[in-house]
């Protein structure tokens, strides 16, 4: 085995940042320190480090010792803490994440992946699929990572054999296809033998598909949420220089000079005077990932932990909170019991008044229905009542604001994504579904299937889609059924808009903006089947 | 210099400056946390690279302002010029520096000659925690980094030390999505670790692109410079014809020696370091 040349990336490509996942044992620092070796990312020292330290030992080089860098791992050989490493390939740099396996270890792993773009899923070829692959694949998919490689490990072992690879990867593929992750990409490995990592193995001609190095080449950086709506939770409010200035970071959106803004939970409204990143001191604009401070028209009353949004564009202020939630504390979550409650910069305390649902994460069946308590590594979904309000949106709408953490004794204990919100009326939140005029670039028109929603709808649109809809142009809907229907109605009836439907067995088909119903070109009304 | 070229280098460029433009955004906001959650806060400035450009990110997390005071753990073993150019910066830029100093220790007559271990426990550990213990401090801000070695990896940014000064880095609380434990009892005091993400790399291209001032023994005198700077027994230089920042980016690029190499703490003996850190060190 030679030792490649070292390279230190000169990319300007942010690093991408890996988490390596999979059940005690299944190689992941063996995988990990393969492709710092492979791609001369080992320090000499270090290596002549480790080296030394396995001679002592009388064993064989340990590529598991690179991460495993603290006294006490060496000693029991188990990962113990999340560790972050670099190395790069020709491409980019990338930030390795090592997560432990063990279970007792699951806030580690947790930590870990929730800064992560991407996952490799790693699955020893002779055990195959065990309770912490599934377990690290739910945690996965709560964290809302949708870029994983499949990896099968130790094929040396098995003599490279296809029919074994190909059984392990169609069970990891159909449990992932369970908790809705696709993989990206099946790899047949050996870690310890270097086998498809950086270099093509000669032992798999049977596979055509990228090496562990191609494959992370070909994934990309989680976006930035600046598509989504603006928010930026107040992280505190500085009065320096005769200057109030509320910073905090824009966690979404874009917000710009001039703009008017309103508050939550408390309400408050005003306009945008200047955006201060020192030592600028006057911006046009800040987009998502920026730390800035707000400076308003008027001065008002604020606290740390409210939402600046765009006026009518605003997170719901919820009181109670129904969501999904991975709980890590050895004293059991239990109902009736309060906690701290962390979402965006806001703090309140949350009760549980329901665990609706005791999950087994391996297995995904429902242990219980109205459980007392969720033990540690357990995930459920649970509704929590709201001490004071908090500004926050749904997981889907806004991942940055609709994902929550639970304190006990002063520490994290449970993460949670938020599945709905109750209002402070004790209103359902509504999902908002916003028109505008991107969606008439089609000439023969647009379709927008609503049947997926089957709660509370608002619509809303912007004046130029307005103006062209009442001008003749089209768009297609389909609801669920009468209540989606009626919030559609209601705009379309505010708003002047000119619409026609016709009912069907499967739903509400509705064309907005026709001229006429029932024209000749009317394709999207033409019933179900389409 | 052809058109496309031209292109693909302003383009390298723009990419750069949102890749620091992230580091440093998460810095801001952790100090922003930080100052939110703690009163009594200081921050630990070791007139290296890495705390003067955290330094620098705090400015402008506060507008111009660094709202606590700085520390400077002083064994009387540094070099003279960073004595100056510690000297010099906290005047311009208008900071409040304290400095600690385990004189018991000195008058005892501690060196490195007396074990390196004993030698950094009495004059650094010891010194920065007499300085916590009188001053009251609850939040500490430290300018380490996690690819500096294999400890300092295992960090948390909001990392809890016991009356004892103790680091349990075996149970460490989980630290998800920017919500970073805060609310320790009241026996502890918290190491707040603003840069724990940034590289050795990310430092010096930041420092080039803000023009952030650093000691000048990180620039070579014709055949040496210091890559890491510390006390003068335990600290040698290395080789090095590097005079300018854009020649120290240009050099790590092509390295292959760690960063510490010629910190002669770290080399010791075996889990010197992690042995340091479970007992206070930095």
């Amino acid at each position: 085995m030679s030792t490649p040349a070292p390279q230190q990336t000169m990319s300007t490509e942010p690093a991408l940042r890996i988490v390596i996942v999979g059940h005690v044992d299944h190689g992941k620092s063996t995988l990990i320190g393969r492709l710092f070796y492979d791609t001369g990312a080992i320090p000499a020292e270090r290596y002549a480090e480790i080296e030394s330290t396995c001679r002592a030992q009388g064993r064989p080089f340990e590529f598991a010792y690179l991460m495993d860098a603290l006294q006490e791992e060496r000693e029991q050989n188990v990962t113990i803490e999340t560790t972050q490493t670099r190395f790069s390939s020709k491409r980019r740099g990338y930030l390795i994440i090592d997560a432990p396996g063990h279970k007792e270890f699951m806030k580690n792993m947790v930590t870990g992946a929730s800064e992560a773009d991407a996952a490799i899923l790693i699955v020893d070829g002779e055990e195959g699929v065990r309770e912490q692959t599934k377990r690290h694949a739910y945690v996965l998919a709560l964290l809302g990572i949708s870029q994983v490689i499949v990896t099968v490990n130790k094929l040396d072992r098995l003599d490279f054999d296809r029919v074994r690879y190909d059984q392990v990867t169609s069970d990891t593929v159909r449990f992932l296809h369970s908790i809705g992750l696709n993989a990206k990409f099946l790899i047949p490995i050996s870690a310890r033998a270097g086998d498809n990592i950086v270099n093509r193995s000669q032992n798999t001609d049977w596979y055509h598909g990228p090496t562990i190095l191609e494959a992370l080449d070909a994934l990309s950086p989680a976006a930035l949420d600046s598509k989504r709506p603006a928010r930026m939770p107040v992280q505190d409010v500085y009065k320096w220089d005769d200057t109030r200035r509320y910073v905090g970071r824009v966690e979404s959106g874009t917000i710009k000079r001039g703009d008017k803004v309103r508050f939550l939970p408390s309400g408050h409204v005003s306009q945008v005077r200047s955006i201060d990143r020192w030592p600028i001191s006057d911006l046009p604009l800040a987009t998502a990932g920026a730390c800035v401070g707000i400076i308003l028209e008027s001065e008002v009353y604020v606290e740390p932990g409210e939402v600046m949004a765009l006026l009518h564009h605003e997170p719901a202020a919820a009181v109670e909170v129904h969501g999904s939630l991975f709980w890590m504390g050895r004293k059991p979550l239990s109902v009736g019991t309060r906690y701290g409650f962390k979402i965006g910069t806001a703090d309140s305390v949350a009760e549980v008044v329901a665990i609706e649902e005791r999950i087994d994460p391996s297995t995904l069946e429902v242990r219980e229905r109205y459980a007392e308590r969720l033990k540690e590594s357990e995930v459920g979904r649970v509704i929590l009542r709201l001490e004071k309000p908090v500004a926050a949106d749904t997981f889907e709408v806004n991942p940055k604001l609709g994902r929550f953490v639970l304190v006990d004794e002063g520490v994290v204990r449970g993460g949670g994504i938020v599945r709905a919100l109750s209002l402070e009326d004790g209103a359902r939140a509504r999902r908002i579904i916003r028109l505008d005029e991107r969606l008439l670039v089609d000439p023969s028109g647009v379709l927008i299937d609503l049947r997926g929603e089957k709660g509370e709808l608002e619509i809303v649109a912007g004046d130029k889609f307005l103006e062209r809809t009442r001008a003749g142009e089209r768009i297609a809907l389909r609801f669920a059924g009468m209540r989606p229907f009626g919030a559609f109605v209601n705009w379309a009836y505010e708003n002047f808009v000119p619409f026609s439907f016709r009912r069907e067995k499967e739903g509400v088909w509705v064309s907005c903006g026709a001229p006429e119903f029932g024209s000749q070109s009317d394709q999207y009304l033409d019933g179900p089947g389409i | 210099m052809s058109k496309t070229e031209e292109k693909r280098l302003a383009q390298a460029e723009i990419d750069e400056s949102t890749y620091l433009d992230a580091l440093e955004n998460q810095t801001i906001y952790i100090f922003r946390e930080a100052y939110r959650r703690f009163e009594d806060l200081a921050m630990l400035w070791s007139i290296g690279k890495d705390s003067t450009a955290m330094l620098w990110v705090a400015r402008k997390a506060f507008f111009g302002h660094v709202p606590f005071p700085l520390v400077h753990i002083d064994t009387t073993k540094k070099h003279p010029v960073m004595i100056e150019f510690r000297d010099k910066i906290a005047k311009e830029w208008n900071l409040d520096l304290r400095t600690g100093t385990n004189e018991k220790a000195l008058a005892e007559g501690m060196g490195p000659e007396k074990g390196r271990f004993e030698c950094c426990t009495a004059l650094k550990t010891n010194a920065l925690q007499h300085l916590i213990d009188t001053q009251g401090y609850k939040g500490i801000f430290l300018g380490i980094r996690r690819d500096e070695e294999g400890s300092r990896a295992k960090e948390r940014v909001f990392s809890p030390r016991d009356r004892n000064f103790q680091w349990n880095f075996k149970d460490q609380p989980p630290e998800l999505w920017d919500q970073f434990n805060t609310a320790y009892g009241v026996d502890t005091h918290v190491r707040i670790h603003p840069i724990l993400h940034w590289t050795e790399m990310d430092i010096w291209r930041y420092i080039k692109r803000e023009r952030i001032p650093v000691c000048s023994l990180y620039f070579s005198n014709g055949t040496h410079r210091f890559r890491s700077l510390g006390c003068v027994p335990c600290n040698s230089p290395l080789e090095s014809t590097a005079t300018t920042v854009d020649e120290i980016v240009a050099e790590l690029a092509r390295t292959t020696t760690p960063e510490r190499a010629g910190r002669a703490q770290d080399h010791e003996k075996a889990y010197m370091m992690q042995k340091l850190r479970s007992l206070g060190y930095m």
